[in-house]
């Protein structure tokens, strides 16, 4: 089955694949740069969403007298009073972003204890004056809380009785709050990118080998050669399965990058252990044997290049659409039929190593799975190379 | 040098090819004449062993093309007419050398015999190009160098000069003779009577999967009282419809 004409087919195949600029571009540069673009834009919007709410917040306020509340707001922190000739029109502008209404005698009516109104206008289409008015709230609730403290101490009562309960939340994981944050990206990203990659990342060298060389009718000739056919099928098997690892690595290089120029995409690493990653890479080899042969069985059953990217193309969403749905998969409460599923055991695996759960069990029945599925697959490559009607059909 | 025996090839219910027998002895230029469709392919694809016989079998060389298909396959060069398929991001040279390698011949050999075979086709100056930009002439002989590199003692020409222009006929009808002069067992199939009549020795009339007549042109000739070979093929074909 594999012998000195595979590796000779193997060696022309290769280099075939990389005189070409089309499948260089698809399988190695467009993975490269994917996720580095990726973290450079989402990069560029997480800081300018900190930027926005680290700046000053421009209010207008509108009463008749000077008061204490009044005062307590200009004198808070990030808080910019202005006075604009017409402050509605300001508003809606979001020259300002909210406007207090502080009603006439405040103060007196505090000392009542009635209950004076303060209104906050604002534009419930923008965020940013939605969250101005928030904290426009809070302060204002600042203020009055000061008041009740205020009142309790006169009453002789200690404030503390409004609070029966502290609460106080910890995070177990022994990272800062960023890392946290990386390693959930990480888990739902990972995933995705490494199994999607490793089983389309082939479909380009496929629709070549198999329905391209059908075009150029170079098979006949081929098939009029010395070798026998099984061994020029693994040739060009091995062929698309590197062409494949070849885009995973590229995706991974990427990823790689992505972290350097944005260190949120990928948290301060998850540390994965080298038996976790071996396991890991081990399985997306799998899941490259699987589909590489699926994909030259489909490209040899085309009669043409355009046939064969017609049949492939919709190969890609059957990939993504398990890898989205898992997408929110938590890694540490998996369901043990999710190890059964195929390419949805291998996505289980990985989101397991992301979040440091080594279970042998787990990696060894999606290692048996797998290699039934590439048992399954070769078999039907195989037919459909041996099948005179489909390979002469044109 | 080849027997067919009783061969016959069914594609599900269709009969390509029906119970078709004749011999072709060495150094003789065999021609398969028949219309379109008439089933001259697809004998030549069983004799090259890519299809395998629903019935019967040839020997090929003293050996049996259904037990050692490979060792057949090193003994025959096949020639395909039409669009010329090469790799185009591949040199001339490396496009033959790859089947020097898959006929199983080693490094040297293969650079010998296309030093050879280019000198032979007037192809030295094109040898390190990238077949992709090759005119049509050009990728007929690098296909013709593919086809003979490892020295085939049997070629197997399929309507070799369909589609090509004058230039390119020459030159496959000048290859032809050259073989036939080194001694080879040729078989080609054709639907122009000039060509078979041109190149051949032996006719071969097949029609609608059936051989209805094997002789010399001059037995042909002799038999139908000097009648045009086009107008026996006529008779001969025209009978049976």
């Amino acid at each position: 089955m594999i012998n000195k004409y595979t590796w000779i087919v193997l060696k022309k195949e290769l280099t075939d694949i990389f005189r070409d600029k089309k499948t260089l571009i698809t399988s190695i540069l467009i993975p490269i740069l994917v996720f580095p673009i990726m973290a450079f834009v989402i990069g560029m919007g997480t800081d300018k969403f900190i930027d926005d709410s680290s700046q000053d917040i421009s209010i207008a306020i509108i009463s008749e007298e000077e008061s204490k509340l009044e005062s307590f707001i200009r004198d808070h922190e990030g808080i910019n009073v202005v006075a604009p000739d017409n402050p509605e029109e300001a508003l809606s502008e979001l020259d300002i972003k909210a406007i207090i209404k502080i009603p006439q005698g405040v103060d007196q009516q505090i000392e009542n204890d009635e209950m004076p109104d303060i209104e906050i206008l604002y534009d419930s289409t923008s965020t940013n004056s939605d969250s101005a008015r928030s904290r426009v709230a809070g302060i204002i609730g600042e203020y009055s809380q000061s008041i009740v403290f205020n009142r309790l101490e006169e009453l002789g009562i200690d404030p503390q009785v409004l609070n029966p309960i502290s609460v106080s939340s910890t995070p177990i994981a022994n990272q800062d709050e960023d890392a946290g944050l990386g390693i959930m990206i990480l888990s739902m990203l990972l995933p995705l990118m490494l199994t999607v990659w490793a089983a389309v990342g082939g479909i380009p060298a496929a629709t070549d080998l198999g329905a391209g060389e059908k075009e150029r009718q170079t098979l006949e000739p081929l098939l009029t050669t010395r070798a026998n056919r099984l061994s020029l099928l693994m040739g060009k098997y091995f062929a698309v399965v590197i062409a494949a690892i070849m885009g995973t690595i590229a995706a991974l290089i990427g990823f790689g990058i992505a972290g350097k120029i944005n260190p949120n995409f990928m948290g301060t690493g998850s540390g994965m252990p080298l038996k976790s990653a071996v396991a890991v890479g081990i399985l997306c080899i799998g899941l490259a044997l699987v589909f590489s042969a699926l994909e030259l069985a489909i490209s040899f059953f085309a009669r043409s290049f355009k046939e064969a990217q017609t049949y492939l193309s919709p190969l890609t969403i059957v990939v993504m659409l398990p890898a989205y749905l898992t997408m929110y998969l938590d890694g540490k409460e998996i369901p043990e039929y999710f190890f059964h599923i195929p390419l949805v055991n291998t996505i289980a695996v990985i989101k397991e190593s992301i979040v440091l759960v080594f279970n042998i069990q787990h990696i060894l029945i999606v290692s048996g799975w797998t290699i039934l599925y590439i048992a399954l697959a070769l078999f039907l490559t195989v037919k459909m190379f041996n099948k005179e009607s489909v390979m002469f059909r044109s | 040098m080849i027997q067919v025996k009783n061969l016959s090839k069914s594609f599900k219910k269709v009969d390509a090819v029906t119970n078709i027998s004749f011999e072709v002895k060495k150094g003789v230029v065999f021609g398969l004449l028949g219309e379109n469709g008439a089933g001259k392919t697809t004998t030549l694809r069983m004799l090259a062993t890519m299809l395998k016989p629903t019935n019967g079998t040839a020997i090929v060389d003293g050996i049996d093309l259904l037990q050692h298909p490979e060792k057949v396959r090193g003994l025959i060069g096949i020639l395909f007419g039409g669009e010329t398929g090469l790799y185009d991001r591949l040199t001339a040279r490396e496009n033959i050398t790859y089947f020097g390698l898959l006929n199983g011949m080693e490094k040297l050999e293969i650079e010998r015999r296309i030093e050879e075979i280019s000198n032979m086709l007037d192809m030295n100056e094109y040898l390190d190009r990238r077949a992709g930009k090759f005119s049509k002439g050009m990728k007929q002989k690098v296909s013709i160098a593919r086809s003979i590199i490892h020295d085939p003692d049997i070629m197997l020409f399929d309507e070799p000069t369909s589609g090509l222009d004058v230039t390119s006929i020459r030159v496959v009808h000048e290859f032809i003779r050259r073989l036939k002069e080194q001694g080879k067992t040729i078989v080609f199939s054709s639907h122009s009577m000039n060509e078979v009549e041109k190149l051949c020795d032996e006719v071969g009339i097949i029609h609608k999967g059936e051989i209805v007549e094997v002789a010399t042109i001059k037995e042909l000739r002799e038999k139908y009282e000097d009648m045009e070979l086009e107008d026996i093929f006529v008779k001969l074909v025209g009978g049976k419809k």
